[in-house]
């Protein structure tokens, strides 16, 4: 699947528009960065704040209209190329383009910069100091994004941070996913075409020395995901100028409490969704879904409901085809899982009919297991938090959210728990795959490590 | 007439027979096979049960339940009794995972040369007493493969063969390149079986030291086996080439192996398609539905190995492959399921 041969007919504004026999060169990286930074002091550099909300508000509005050419063209080439389900990808893309409001924007400035025109002049705090001190936050000139291979939401979040901070952006994405964000940043050019001219999207394979050097050695700023081999990797291609954002490869969880469980309906629909949202393939998405002993329901019942919400959201939001790869692993997985559940009641598996997919495995042992992903599901019974924590103890290090379902008289103390254990987020079960505007990837500020501030003492 | 005796003579006339002459015989023995099985192996019994597949209720050697190749690691598949147990073969696995074990006795251990030997000569077509050069160590009990070696110097070996592998501190093997270059030296045929990695060390020694060896005419080359991790991965027909270029063995003196040690019988590939001897049969099942794939289609590699007496006949294997007329073609191993455009810490999936 390669974005550039792909059945979509646009101008070519973007290195990824480019046919495939396009070759691209250290020289023509270099060449599009330096015109980038030309455009962005001519274009962006002196917009509003105000201005730049707007716009996005407008784009957003309409990506959420199922009419708009470019949400149009994702949907039907899209299944192909990214290989989401039209109604994977619908709700995806909902999901992000209704938090592009001018109000969530403005309180996303609010928390990272302590002032929505923080950008545009010098304000003083809301509170200290008193008015004689003053700053102003300026983003990186050339922000350059090595994006992550799977899903298309993170690197267009990082798109927008990068319009707030008015720098101009070189996307870089894994070769053969540029096309949404590629999609999203010819919205942007069509709702604006100076604004369009500050971003260059690209996709070539990771590695790739002569190309990441040309483009690194112009940047000031660099954003990577990736694994911590691939961020090492990278690393040591950006010049010591210039700053360098990386976020490594994160897993994450559910917990479910017993006295959760009396909404069990309730919980199994929304952990069903947090499963089926991008085919889990997310840092953000559930591995496990640890689930205490004692409730109305036991582990089993728990387990036996997601599988028939799995199965019914295969019937209005299928995962779609999988490469043989892929489902091999799948199958190899359920296989071992089939043999143990054969062997001990401590073992159950459910999993859809003549496909792979989606897949439920219940376990006792409290151990955390990495998933393979696309709908592969591990249910655990716990005692308590603690007996889960110390199962997981293997990813403490990795761990992203906890999707929690808990009674609103244990939730803060669980919460607490959960952050001091090591956890960068922590929200309801049913929105893992959906972090608010202003969240914080990795436990790190959004807009903050990309600001540099100047302080003026009046 | 017991079950072993009976497959000794499917073995005895199989050999030059088409598979559909055999295929008669083939299925009664799988099928009688299948019941044995089912009754003396308790986690094979569970798991048909699971599966609601039952002896009495399958009329097609392909419609038998094979059991995960995984299940070698967890249980015990073996119908020995553990006091009668003289051999064990085990995987080798990667760190921090279980091996596999497939255990042996005398009888199932003539089993599996009676299943070797001959298959074992068509395909590499050794030269009488040909000197053979193993790149393994020659004393590692629970290996299949130098077990297998073991038996192949002693059938079809000169006096002048050799083991020129050893194995390492941390249990790893490697070649002694100096007795390996020795061994090669000489006017007459030799035959050289490895890992792919000790080739590739062997390989990559050549190239540094800017030699070529020309082994004589009618020399013999077998690799078998993956990698994992122990040297550079080359591609399989990359290999073949450099075979050809430093050990002066053209293509159609190079048969690739594919064995497991949870399996009694091996397949031999000479022109890119694999092949099991008439008493082993494999197919290529979709990942997705677990039903046969076509011609060409990528899918995991099931193997029934009526070689398989005192174990499970019906083997799942975690392979990839792809069906070519009677035989199939490898792919690899399929993935171990890391997160799309993740890599994670592998030791987290212990126990798959």
């Amino acid at each position: 699947m390669d974005s550039k041969a792909q059945p979509v007919n646009l101008p070519n504004y973007f290195l990824a528009d480019l046919p495939p026999e396009a070759e691209l060169t250290a020289g023509l990286i270099t060449e599009a960065c330096q015109t980038l930074k030309r455009n962005r002091e001519r274009y962006l550099e002196g917009r509003s704040t105000e201005g730049t909300l707007r716009l996005l508000e407008g784009v957003a509005a309409e990506w959420l209209s199922p009419d708009f050419p470019f949400r149009r063209m994702v949907m039907e080439a899209g299944p192909e190329i990214t290989g989401f389900t039209t109604p994977v990808l619908s709700a995806g893309l909902d999901q992000f383009f209704k938090l592009l409001t001018v109000e969530n924007l403005e309180s996303l400035l609010w928390q990272e910069l302590g002032h929505p025109q923080r950008l545009d002049n010098f304000f003083p705090n809301e509170r200290g100091w008193g008015s004689q001190r003053v700053a102003l936050a300026q983003g990186p000139q050339l922000l350059a994004h090595v994006a992550p291979g799977t899903l298309p939401v993170p690197v267009m979040m990082d798109m927008v941070l990068g319009l707030l901070t008015r720098s101009a952006q070189f996307i870089k994405c894994a070769s053969g996913r540029a096309f949404v964000p590629r999609m999203f940043a010819h919205s942007l050019y069509d709702a604006d075409r100076k604004l369009g001219a500050c971003m260059e999207v690209a996709d070539w394979k990771g590695g790739l020395d002569p190309l990441e050097r040309a483009l690194f050695a112009e940047c000031d700023c660099v954003i990577a995901t990736g694994s911590d081999e691939t961020l090492a990797a990278i690393f040591a291609k950006i010049p010591p100028t210039a700053r360098f954002l990386s976020y490594g490869t994160r897993v994450s969880f559910g917990y479910v409490t017993r006295e959760a469980l009396r909404q069990t309906q309730s919980v199994v629909k929304r952990v069903a969704a947090d499963v089926a949202a991008w085919n889990q393939c997310g840092c953000l998405s559930p591995h496990v879904i640890y689930v205490e002993e004692g409730g109305t329901v036991g582990g089993e019942t728990f387990a036996d409901l997601l599988a028939k919400e799995l199965q019914a959201l295969e019937e209005t939001h299928p995962r779609g085809p999988l490469s043989a790869e892929e489902a091999s692993g799948i199958a190899r997985r359920r296989s071992f899982y089939e043999v143990r559940a054969a062997h001990s009641p401590e073992t159950k598996m459910w999993a859809s009919n003549e496909s792979t997919a989606w897949t439920v495995i219940l376990e006792s042992d409290a151990k955390f297991q990495v998933s393979c992903l696309n709908r592969f599901i591990y249910v655990k019974t716990v005692a308590e938090a603690d007996q889960a924590l110390h199962g997981a103890d293997l990813i403490r290090e990795k761990i992203s959210t906890v999707g929690l379902a808990a009674g609103a008289a244990d939730a803060p103390e669980l919460a607490r728990k959960f952050a001091r254990w090591g956890a960068k987020r922590i929200c309801p079960l049913g929105q893992m795959q959906s972090p608010p505007l202003g969240w914080r990837h990795d436990g790190r500020p959004a807009l903050g490590d990309l600001v540099t501030w100047c302080d003026w003492e009046k | 007439m017991d079950l072993s005796s009976q497959l000794l003579a499917l073995m005895g006339r199989s050999l030059d027979a088409p598979c559909a002459a055999v295929e008669e015989e083939f299925n009664r023995l799988a099928l009688a096979l299948f019941a044995a099985q089912y009754n003396a192996v308790t986690i094979y019994r569970r798991f048909c049960e699971r599966r609601n597949v039952l002896p009495g209720g399958v009329g097609s050697w392909s419609q038998i339940p094979a059991l995960p190749a995984s299940a070698f690691k967890e249980f015990e598949v073996s119908s020995i009794p553990a006091a009668e147990r003289t051999a064990a073969f085990y995987s080798s696995g990667t760190t921090g995972q279980n091996p596999s074990r497939h255990f042996h006795h005398a009888r199932s251990l003539a089993i599996y040369e009676a299943s070797l030997l001959p298959w074992f000569e068509r395909n590499f077509r050794p030269s009488p007493s040909m000197k053979l050069v193993f790149l393994t160590p020659v004393d590692v009990p629970g290996s299949s493969l130098v077990h297998m070696f073991k038996t192949v110097r002693c059938h079809f070996g000169g006096a002048d063969s050799v083991f020129t592998g050893r194995v390492n501190g941390d249990g790893s093997w490697s070649i002694d390149l100096e007795s390996t270059l020795a061994a090669l030296e000489g006017s007459h045929p030799v035959g050289l079986l490895g890992t792919a990695f000790s080739f590739v060390h062997l390989l990559d020694h050549l190239r540094a030291i800017g030699r070529r060896v020309a082994l004589p005419e009618g020399s013999r080359v077998m690799e078998t086996g993956g990698y994992k991790g122990r040297s550079r991965e080359v591609p399989k027909g990359e290999l073949r080439g450099l075979i050809s270029k430093f050990l002066g063995v053209g293509e159609p003196g190079i048969v690739t192996e594919y064995g497991m040690s949870e399996l009694s019988s091996q397949a031999y590939d000479r022109a890119g398609v694999f092949q099991f001897p008439p008493w082993a049969r494999a197919q290529v099942v979709s990942p997705e539905t677990g039903a046969e794939a076509g011609e060409g289609e990528t899918g995991l590699l099931r193997v029934f190995d009526l070689g398989n007496i005192w174990s499970v006949m019906a083997v799942q294997t975690e392979d990839l492959a792809a069906r070519r007329g009677n035989g199939f073609e490898l792919l690899g191993r399929s993935a171990e399921s890391e997160p799309r455009g993740c890599s994670l810490m592998p030791e987290v999936t212990n126990g798959l």
